[in-house]
């Protein structure tokens, strides 16, 4: 669905991204793990148009989105849910999720309220915060409102980058299983990205190992899991 | 008694401008993040434009409408060939740091005010002009007495009020006002929520132009035309948003209001000189007190 071939991505003389190449499956979890610095976030955010590559190419059911301006790639599906809960303080938790969907007020009006109301349901604490500052929410909060704001683009691949910082076990449990549910019950494809290997292999159907910009293993979610001499070079456990 | 009233109402009308000054510049702000000192500049060029038309021979309506577009559409040119490249050049050593990035833009809007006055200076010729005002300038009469109060007046403060009606529910009740705010609070939220950042602050810059050259045209009745007429306007309408809360419409309405009001009663029980000292006090006493403005919200940027 999602295919990133030879991607390089550079800071300056910095190369973030070396030769990446990978795959996202449709309606499938597919998990980016690695440790601190390693590319992970630099890969979504070159895949959502937020960073230029240098080199390489992605290719979006069969089309290259390179070079494509972040607001134009989310109109084709691919939201992005960036690192740290990015969400605005400033406006309203209501205006935040209605932000998503801004672009689709006029050609599909009433599937926009429908999309919210399905937000609500997926996190009912944000309906009772609907008039609150997102300023005012709790980290755990925030970041279901930040997923929100990405789902009522209706998307087909979910970018998320990091949901469990900072972030308390058990809320992080319940974010993950609720991205879980929506892509077993209603095919949304995830790319998810996580330092937190365990918790992101323990969901994921495949998990993609990148280590200091270069993929060092692409295999079934279940396999890395088992594989020891991988964690224990890789990922320190 | 009489001083009292000739204040209060030249106060009123006074403050109705600033107000709309201010407004213009809590637009750019909220749509785009920056402070736009060649607004009045932008206000001055289409007044300018009325007041050729007028010349001409053409009805104050016409003129009045037509600057208010062509202020409309400088506002978007600016954004498009100055504002627009300027926010592109990212890589460039000049921008890489935060605060330049944040400085660059308002000094660029400094070096759009120049060009302006300029380009007026050769175009209409230096020399002031007087510019028409669409109702009567003479107080109206009550049992006998005229109150310092005219129907110029009133025709100030009504369309200053319908247009802050209109602007506040722009900003909360529709789509793109929303997506002016989220625009100008996190442009990296904004466009992978799918908004088109570029078009919306192009929007925000058309709005403002258009309220400036209103306040232009409503302004200069009473003190001229010139390139150079309105800068003070711009300094009491950005005092008056500062004080009243950069990002908040209603805020710039009372911040205007109550300059205006300190500056036409100044006037009247002291000096005109003192007006300066009178400004600079009250925006000292905002600023210490309450640094975001009376109606500021409180996350709201530093200039």
């Amino acid at each position: 669905m999602l295919k990133v071939e030879n991607l390089v991505t550079r800071f300056g003389s910095v190369v973030a991204l070396d030769d990446v190449s990978m795959t996202a499956q449709e309606s499938k979890i597919t998990t980016v793990i690695g440790a601190n610095g390693a590319g992970k976030s630099t890969l979504l955010r070159t895949i959502s148009g937020l960073e230029h590559p240098a080199a390489g190419s992605i290719t979006w059911k069969g089309q290259s989105i390179l070079g494509k301006r972040p607001e134009e790639i989310v109109r084709l599906g691919i939201a992005h849910v960036p690192e740290g809960h990015a969400v605005i303080s400033e406006l309203s938790v209501e205006e935040n999720i209605s932000m998503g969907s801004l672009f689709r007020r006029k050609k599909y009006k009433s599937d926009v309220t429908a999309a919210m109301d399905e937000m609500y349901a997926l996190f009912p604490r944000l309906k009772e915060r609907r008039k609150q500052l997102a300023g005012t929410l709790s980290g755990g909060e925030r970041q279901m409102l930040a997923i929100s704001r990405a789902l009522v683009s209706r998307p087909q691949l979910l970018l998320l980058d990091e949901p469990s910082l900072g972030l308390a076990p058990l809320v992080v449990e319940q974010i993950i299983d609720s991205v879980n549910t929506l892509c077993r019950t209603t095919g949304l494809s995830v790319l998810l990205v996580e330092q937190n290997a365990n918790t992101a292999l323990g969901v994921a159907d495949h998990g993609v190992l990148l280590a200091l910009g270069k993929v060092v293993a692409d295999r079934p979610a279940s396999e890395l899991k088992a594989d020891a001499t991988l964690r224990a070079a890789y990922l320190g456990y | 008694m009489n001083t009292f009233l000739a204040a209060l109402s030249s106060g009123t009308s006074r403050g109705a401008i600033f107000a709309l000054v201010a407004l213009g510049l809590v637009i750019v702000w909220r749509g785009a993040g920056i402070v736009n000192f060649a607004q009045m500049g932008q206000a001055m060029f289409s007044t300018y434009i009325a007041s050729t038309l007028i010349t001409n021979g053409n009805s104050y309506w016409i003129a009045f409408f037509v600057a208010l577009i062509s202020g409309a559409v400088l506002g978007a040119l600016l954004d498009i060939l100055v504002m627009r490249p300027l926010s592109n050049k990212k890589q460039s050593e000049l921008l890489s740091s935060e605060s330049m990035r944040a400085a660059v833009p308002v000094i660029a809007s400094l070096g759009i005010l120049g060009v302006l006055q300029a380009l007026a200076g050769i175009i209409w010729a230096a020399e002031e002009r007087g510019f028409p005002a669409p109702a009567k300038q003479e107080g109206f009469t009550v049992a006998g007495n005229v109150l310092p109060f005219t129907s110029f007046d009133l025709f100030v403060v009504s369309i200053v009020t319908v247009t802050l009606i209109i602007t506040t529910l722009f900003f909360t009740k529709t789509g793109i006002g929303l997506a002016m705010r989220a625009t100008a609070l996190n442009q990296e939220v904004a466009k992978l929520s799918g908004i088109r950042t570029n078009r919306t602050r192009t929007i925000s810059w058309a709005i403002s132009g258009a309220a400036s050259s209103l306040a232009g045209l409503l302004i200069t009745p009473t003190s001229n035309l010139s390139p150079n007429s309105l800068d003070l306007v711009l300094i009491v309408g950005f005092t008056a948003a500062v004080v009243g809360g950069l990002d908040s419409p209603a805020g710039a309405v009372l911040g205007g209001f109550i300059l205006g009001m300190v500056i036409s009663f100044v006037t009247f029980y002291s000096t005109p000189e003192d007006v300066f000292l009178a400004i600079l006090a009250v925006l000292l006493i905002v600023l210490i007190i309450r640094p975001r403005g009376i109606l500021g919200s409180k996350d709201a940027r530093r200039v």
